[in-house]
Parts: C-alpha cells; structure tokens; sequence
C-alpha cells in the first residue's frame, strides 16, 4: 500500500511536473503535515504486532530531517546530540521520530506525534505518560523500538507488553560463538549451537537466539539482570514454535528471579529484507488447550514518516521463521 | 572534579561524594576546607573514584569492540550507549572485561554501568575483592 497517493489528491490543480524526479519533500508544513500520516488499520487484538521500520542511510534530505528533529522534545534533541558523531546522532533523532510518528498513528489522527510524554518504569523501560487530568485520552498503546546500524524498527502492540529486536544476520561478534554462548546461554542452547558445524550457520543460529532472548527482556523490561539469559531456554522447535523455560537446575522456586519468568510469552521470529532477524515478543496471559498453537498476528510497514509507507508484510521481504 | 582550594583532602579509601550535606567528612579539619559542602545535585568525585591504569584499559577494550574511528574520544565519563554500543557490545565488552582482568562480573553489576568510569570503578572493586 502506497500512501503518497493520499498527499497528491491534495488540492484541485496539479503540480506542474519537475524537470527531474522531485525530491522527496512533503508540500505541507506544520499542522497539516501530521494530517497525512495515514492511519494503519487496527491492531485486532493482543495477539497482533505491528511493526515500523526505516533506514537511516536512505533519509538523507536536510529539510526532512529537520522536519523529524521537529517532533523531538528539547530533551530528547539534548539526547541525540550527546551521542558520539553525526551518524549517531541522526540516528538517535530518528529513533525518536520514528516512534513519536508510529504512536500518532494508532490514535486515530487525534494525537500529534509532538505531544507523547514519556517515562521510564523503575528498570528504565520507556513508556507512554498520558496526561492524568482528564484532557487527552489514552489508548492501551505499547511499544518498543530496537536498532541496528542500518535499520531502526518500532513495536507496536495493544493492551499487552511487547519486545522487539533486530540484528543483522551477518553481524560478526568479536568474541567466539560458543564462548558468547557459554557466558551467557542455557547448556542446550550451548549444545543445539556446538552442534552446528558450519560457521556460519552457526553464527546465524545465535543471532537467531540472541533475537529472541533480547525480545523476551525487552518485553519483561526489568533489564538485563531481570531475566538473565543463562535462566531460560529458547528452543527453536522443530514444529516451528518458540517454546521458553527455565533452564533446568538453574531455578529453584525460592529464587524470587525467576518469579518473571513465567511462560506465557509469544513470540515470533522473522527473517527481514534478507539482511535481518527480527524477533518479537509479547506477553500472552490467554490460557487454554490452544495456548501456544495460535500464532502472534505480526504486520511490518517500511516508512519514510510523512512521505510514504509501504506494508511489506505478507511479501517476499518478511519470512516468518516461526 | 572539583578543586579544593589549597588543601588536599585524602580519605581511606577512595569515595564519591554525592548530595553532601553540609558537614565535614571524618578525618577533615575545618581549616583546611575553603567553602562549606552545601547539598547539590550534581555528583562530584572528590578523589578518582578509579585507577586511572583501570580506566585506560576499559577505553582500550571499548575502542576495540566498537571498532571506533581513530580519534574517537573516550574517556572515563563516555557513556556506553552514546558511544554507539547495543547489548551485544555490551555484553561482549563485559566479556573482554571479565578475560582481561580475569573477574567475574553479576548481570545485576553489569547493569548498573554506563559509563567506562563506572565499568573501571566496578573493575576495580571485583579486583581488590579477590
């Protein structure tokens, strides 16, 4: 789905055409501009994901970028500024875009991108601050937002928390495989990786594993030490399904630790463009005999906020591995 | 680091001086401290929290996993994050941390560092304790 054709209905004349292929700069500014973010259709339930992404390289139009570091609050620019060098920097604005704009879309026009507050839960997990007077309403919005260098992706799910990450499916650790596994996976997921002969498909299999856990505490947001890796197990079955559990013998009931750790979480993996896993989780507290046997509902949209959205789940560019 | 006019102020061990209260530390005379210690909201380090040998070598292994452009400062209060690192950085430098000063480091420690200060401060600790 194109949504540039909703900016050209725009006005009764049409543009005299440009002697080359215009920039991509939106026509409108202000006010009107957060008009013509489209809404998506509706998350249907707690089970649906809805994910946007972009790509930092390709925004590279000054007038939109300053169109994005518009949305940010003074201190989110103060924050993007503090990182290390402009790449950092436009990212970390982008980052801050692109949820703000993400967000605006699932509250039916009625929110601008510029006005979410946020705050952070006691572990530092960001989440949306609604105005407690009365005067906005609130929709049951969650959200996580995860990076890679090349690719900035937001999580959207209702109702229920949600954890997302990506990670280039080449990405090169420093340190050896099996070492990274040792420190800080289960032994089968230690075991499942040892066998894998093949380097590279090694290295494939751990990000993999690193996707999904990275997901898990992310959606938990007690941070890293809330859910330490070594204490669950993703298993990547063979019947396509992401199961979690304690890893055995690690978790005695008395450890208040793995309180968290329960298992009813969702999951979802996917390969992305060809160049990326992207994992996704989100807590899923349906019980019953079809527990685990529906799978989460994901969407994936590439957006170049204000400008175009492109659904590209349900194409060749997102393959569900689970 | 805040200057302390014309005294040197030492301590048993070193400490970092948070919302001091405007009373004088153990073991201070009143004569030597220029200016009462009024309650602030920034932190001060009123002696290196860590050694500086302990904080070169985290900026080395930093430098080295983030494969950071030549000339990339770094320093004690370089923030992991906005030096660009995600958690498997992190975790990989935590790693390269623990092999080079062969220690061992708690996911809840880990935590708590953001900056490479705080990692050598950390460094440090596990390394006397041993």
């Amino acid at each position: 789905m194109h949504h540039r054709l909703l900016l050209r209905r725009r006005g009764a004349m049409p543009l005299p055409s440009p002697p080359q292929p215009a920039p991509r700069t939106p026509g409108v500014a202000g006010g009107r501009l957060f008009a013509s973010l489209p809404s998506p259709p509706p998350l249907q339930s707690r089970r649906e994901v809805h994910v946007w992404y972009l790509c930092p390289d390709e925004l590279n139009d000054h007038s939109q970028l300053d169109m994005y570091k518009e949305l940010l609050s003074p201190s989110e620019r103060k924050n993007a500024l503090a990182m290390n060098g402009p790449r950092l920097q436009k990212d970390a604005m982008l980052s801050r875009a692109l949820l703000r704009t993400t967000l605006s879309r699932y509250t039916d026009a009625k929110i601008d991108p510029r006005s979410f507050e946020f705050k952070k839960n006691k572990f530092g997990k960001p989440e949306i601050l609604w105005q407690s007077d009365g005067s906005s309403m609130e929709w049951p919005l969650h959200f996580n937002i995860s990076h890679t260098s090349s690719l900035i992706a937001c999580g959207i799910a209702m109702d229920t928390l949600i954890g997302i990450d990506v990670e280039e499916k080449k990405r090169k650790t420093v340190k050896n495989i099996l070492s990274l596994a040792r420190r800080y996976f289960t032994p089968s997921e230690v075991d499942y990786l040892a066998k894998i002969s093949d380097s590279d498909a090694q290295q494939k299999e751990f990000i993999k594993l690193w996707t999904l856990k990275e997901a898990y505490v992310k959606a938990l947001g007690r941070g890293f030490s809330g859910a330490p890796f070594n204490r669950f197990s993703n298993q990547l079955e063979t019947n396509n399904r992401i199961q979690i559990s304690k890893a055995a013998k690690v978790c005695n009931d008395s450890d208040s630790g793995c309180d968290y750790l329960s298992e009813n979480w969702r999951f979802a993996l996917a390969g992305l463009n060809s160049s990326y896993y992207m994992a996704v989780c989100i807590e899923d507290n349906s019980r019953g005999s079809e527990n685990g046997s529906v799978p989460l509902g994901l969407k994936v949209w590439k957006t170049i906020p204000f400008i175009e959205d492109t659904l590209v789940s349900g194409t060749d560019a997102v393959k569900l591995i689970t | 680091m805040a200057a302390i006019a014309g005294s040197v102020v030492s301590f048993a061990r070193p400490v970092k001086a948070v919302n001091v209260s405007p009373v004088p530390f153990a073991g201070l005379r009143k004569d030597n401290v220029a200016f009462r210690l009024h309650p602030v909201s920034q932190k001060f380090a009123v002696l290196c929290a860590a050694k500086k040998e302990t904080v070169d070598k985290v900026c080395d292994i930093v430098r080295k996993q983030l494969v950071l452009p030549e000339g990339t400062e770094v320093s004690g209060a370089s923030k992991f994050t906005d030096l660009g690192a995600d958690s498997l950085d992190t975790v990989e430098i935590v790693m390269g941390l623990e092999e080079a000063f062969k220690i061992t480091v708690e996911e809840s420690s880990a935590q708590s560092i953001g900056t490479v200060e705080d990692a050598a401060e950390l460094i440090d600790k596990l390394v006397e304790a041993k």
